[in-house]
């Protein structure tokens, strides 16, 4: 043989796979059964804590599910949001997978005898590992970069993210390194480029090796660095199976991929409150087992932490450190694998493992969620941790509590006004369904739009541009109750469950079949969680009827001069219901309209800072989301900020007083601005 | 000059190999800790490691200087 690849000599590859390679492989299939044993028992361990948990099915629609993970875990559909870990991800992944497959191809190539002659798909292989070898050090090179030297501050590093680097890093090199030590006792030369390019990182390394004049001494010098290597190999493989690192979000990342949730997105879990025997979730057994999954699977990858606007804006809550308290928690409560019973006494898991604080930061926005590339579901567990703070112990902020008053006592959650829900119907000829009932559409105005000064004209708006395109709606006056939205962010599912089912009787009652509403939370929970209690409408939000209207010609549209507006994405209604199109077409329709988008939108859109109930809680001043919110809006250069919220709408207003600009900025709905558009050429 | 190359070759193989041994040991640090043993027994287990990894290191320094073959091949 003339030639390295088909080389009988000491170090040639048929050499060393006749003699060197095939015993080693023997030797590893002899203990996989240990690695596999290992393998089920690290399983066993997770699933027996997991089992510790609720039970809650998560097998409905297994095709999609299927398609899901394989799109995350092999496409890297969510990975890529942020380019610089997706492609590090990316390299990694992928050049583990054509090293693995060089690495079987080549152990099956002599048995099928295209190692000698050496054929090209063996040539192939062997190129294919050390192109995939050289992928997972270019990646992992990429993940030293970043967590060492740019230290993003969502990143905290532990020892085991420096341990399975180097692992990885030394198994890698020595791994060439037995390959460029082979080539160099080969004794045979060089056959052109022809050769040189199917193993190109193996060539390079074999020139900077001594070797032995003697070939039994190289021989054994192959056989030191081949057992060197396969076992630390062996033992990083043992170690990754039983120790609980990060990179078992191999295994655990797919699998919590494919349990997600298939419910709505905006759709929190109902409590049986007949049967429950305890509320929400004070215990971490008192989640679910999918619950605790999402403990396991998170790998302090930190997006949920850059997108949370509570985290940005100062406040305590870390979507991420949340997650990780109530892992290591877990942990603390079920220490030893398999022990049967949690360790007690144990500390009180929302006031010492997380915090009340963290719990009532959040707004319910969904950024964590929508960030997180492995499907945590973060708001679940806060609200859990919520429903057990309101129902089992009453313990709420202050300012949060005087809204609940207010919703049980007078049905809504504005306890200062003295305007009742029909004042904003004075003079503008709009049924309300006691009077008369036959109507095509029911507008359900909300609390804040019946209630509120500022957007009681969202709601006579709305009227109007209904009225314009001629469509038989009315309301329901002061039949029409809070839509429970607050309450059940809040932790109050039983008032939640009461005006649910008060105001579904009412419609049903009238029967109705189709709602308009120009609130996203009621009109996230009229869609996706009244079904929970029977309800059966087709919803709708305001911005998708009046794009209907404005395709069908119904509605007579003119122009707004010299306006810059910028596009405010409603929590409720984007992240939580997808519906980013349709009030940018509104908008698009208007002539004279210059629309700008601000730097965080669409999906990455930042929380005005009113969701989840915190339209009633108190802030302080510096870390209040809206001054940040509207700060975007006066970097974007706009004069005005359209909203499809009014929560929102009442949060930039004060946002442009907190920022002094009231001169240059107007707050707006875009009903607002389609009526002053109205006849206007 | 080749006797000068042979120490360094030597210094990196015992490099990658200290390294190993510092892969190895971690990994039963890491995996004492996660199976929960006491938080009282780090701070022996940690020197009990240390010590049998430099243990390792210059047993491997000694030996790869005997037996390391020389630069030139000769």
């Amino acid at each position: 043989m003339d030639s390295f690849w088909g080389s009988a000599h000491v170090g040639g590859q048929l050499y060393y796979i006749q003699n060197i390679f095939a015993p080693v492989i023997i030797g590893f299939l002899i203990f996989s059964p240990a690695l596999m044993a290992l393998f089920v028992y690290a399983f066993a361990r997770r699933w027996f804590v997991w089992k510790r948990g609720g039970k809650e099915s998560r097998t409905d629609g297994m095709f999609g599910r299927v398609k899901t993970t394989i799109g995350v875990a092999v496409g890297y559909t969510r990975m890529m949001s942020d380019l610089y870990p997706g492609w590090m991800h990316f390299m990694i992944l992928w050049g583990t997978a054509m090293f693995v497959v060089g690495k079987i191809v080549r152990l099956f190539s002599y048995t099928v005898h295209i190692s000698s002659p050496p054929q090209d798909v063996f040539l192939a292989a062997s190129l294919m590992s050390e192109v995939g070898a050289a992928l997972i050090i270019i990646g992992g090179l990429l993940a030293v970069f970043r967590r060492y030297i740019i230290k993003p501050p969502r990143l905290d590093t532990k020892f085991d993210d420096s341990h399975v680097l180097l692992f990885v890093f030394i198994i890698l090199i020595s791994g060439f390194m037995i390959k460029g030590y082979r080539i160099a006792i080969s004794e045979v030369p060089l056959n052109g480029f022809g050769e040189w390019w199917w193993s190109p990182i193996g060539y390079g390394f074999s020139k900077i090796f001594m070797v032995f004049p003697v070939d039994y001494r190289n021989e054994i010098l192959t056989w030191h660095r081949v057992v060197i290597h396969t076992f630390i190999a062996f033992v990083f493989l043992a170690l990754i199976l039983v120790y609980r690192s990060r990179i078992q979000h191999v295994l655990l990342s797919p699998l919590n991929v494919f349990f997600r949730s298939t419910k709505p997105k905006g759709a929190l879990t109902p409590i049986n409150l007949e049967t429950a025997e305890s509320y929400g979730a004070s215990k971490i057994e008192q989640f679910t087992w999918k619950q605790l999954l999402d403990l396991e699977a998170c790998t302090r990858c930190g997006r949920c932490q850059d997108n949370c606007p509570a985290n940005i804006s100062g406040k305590r809550l870390s979507p991420k450190n949340l997650i990780q308290d109530l892992k290591a928690h877990l942990y603390e409560v079920y220490p030893i694998p398999f022990w049967p019973r949690p360790k007690e006494p144990r500390r009180d898991m929302i006031n010492d493992a997380v915090t009340q604080e963290s719990v009532w930061d959040c707004t319910t926005c969904r950024a964590c969620m929508e960030a997180c590339p492995v499907y945590i579901e973060h708001i679940d567990k806060i609200v859990d941790m919520r429903r057990n703070l309101a129902l089992e112990r009453a313990e709420f902020p202050e300012s949060a509590q005087g809204a609940l008053q207010s919703l049980g006592t007078r049905g809504h959650p504005w306890r200062g006004t003295t305007a009742t829900r029909t004042d904003w119907l004075t003079g503008l000829g709009v049924k309300v369904l006691a009077e008369k009932s036959d109507i095509d559409i029911l507008y359900w105005v909300g609390c804040t739009a019946s209630l509120e000064d500022r957007n009681m004209k969202v709601a006579i708006a709305t009227a109007k541009v209904l009225q314009a395109a001629g469509v038989n709606f009315g309301v329901l006056g002061v039949e029409e109750g809070c839509c429970g939205d607050p309450a059940r962010r809040m932790g109050d599912e039983y008032l939640y469950q009461t005006l649910c089912q008060k105001n579904i009787e009412i419609m049903k009652n009238y029967k109705v079949r189709k709602i308009v509403t120009t609130c996203p939370h009621c009109f996230n929970t009229l869609k996706n969680e009244y079904p929970q209690f029977g309800a059966d409408f087709e919803v709708v939000h305001h911005s998708e009827f009046i794009v209907d209207l404005i395709k069908q010609g119904k509605i007579n549209m003119g122009n707004v001069p010299n306006v810059t507006v910028a596009y405010h994405d409603s929590c409720y209604l984007g992240r939580h219901n997808d519906i980013y199109k349709q009030p940018r077409k509104v908008l698009d329709s208007i002539g004279g309209i210059k629309r700008v988008e601000l730097g965080r939108h669409g999906s990455k859109g930042f929380c005005c800072g009113g969701g989840g109930g915190h339209m009633w809680i108190e802030d302080a001043a510096e870390k209040r989301l809206n001054t940040r919110r509207m700060q975007e809006v006066i970097d974007a250069k706009a004069n005005c900020v359209a909203t499809a919220c009014p929560w929102c709408l009442s949060m930039f207003e004060d946002g442009i007083k907190a920022k002094q600009v009231e001169e240059t900025v107007k707050a707006m709905d875009l009903s607002e601005l389609i009526v002053q558009s109205m006849g206007k050429k | 000059m080749d006797q000068f190359l042979r120490v360094v070759a030597v210094l990196l193989e015992v490099s990658v190999l200290g390294i190993m041994v510092l892969c190895l040991f971690w990994g039963v640090k890491l995996l004492l800790d996660d199976f929960g043993i006491n938080k009282k027994y780090e701070k022996a287990i940690v020197m009990a490691l240390i010590v049998v990894g430099v243990l390792f290191v210059f047993f491997f320094a000694v030996h790869l200087s005997s037996f390391y073959p020389a630069y030139s091949g000769a």
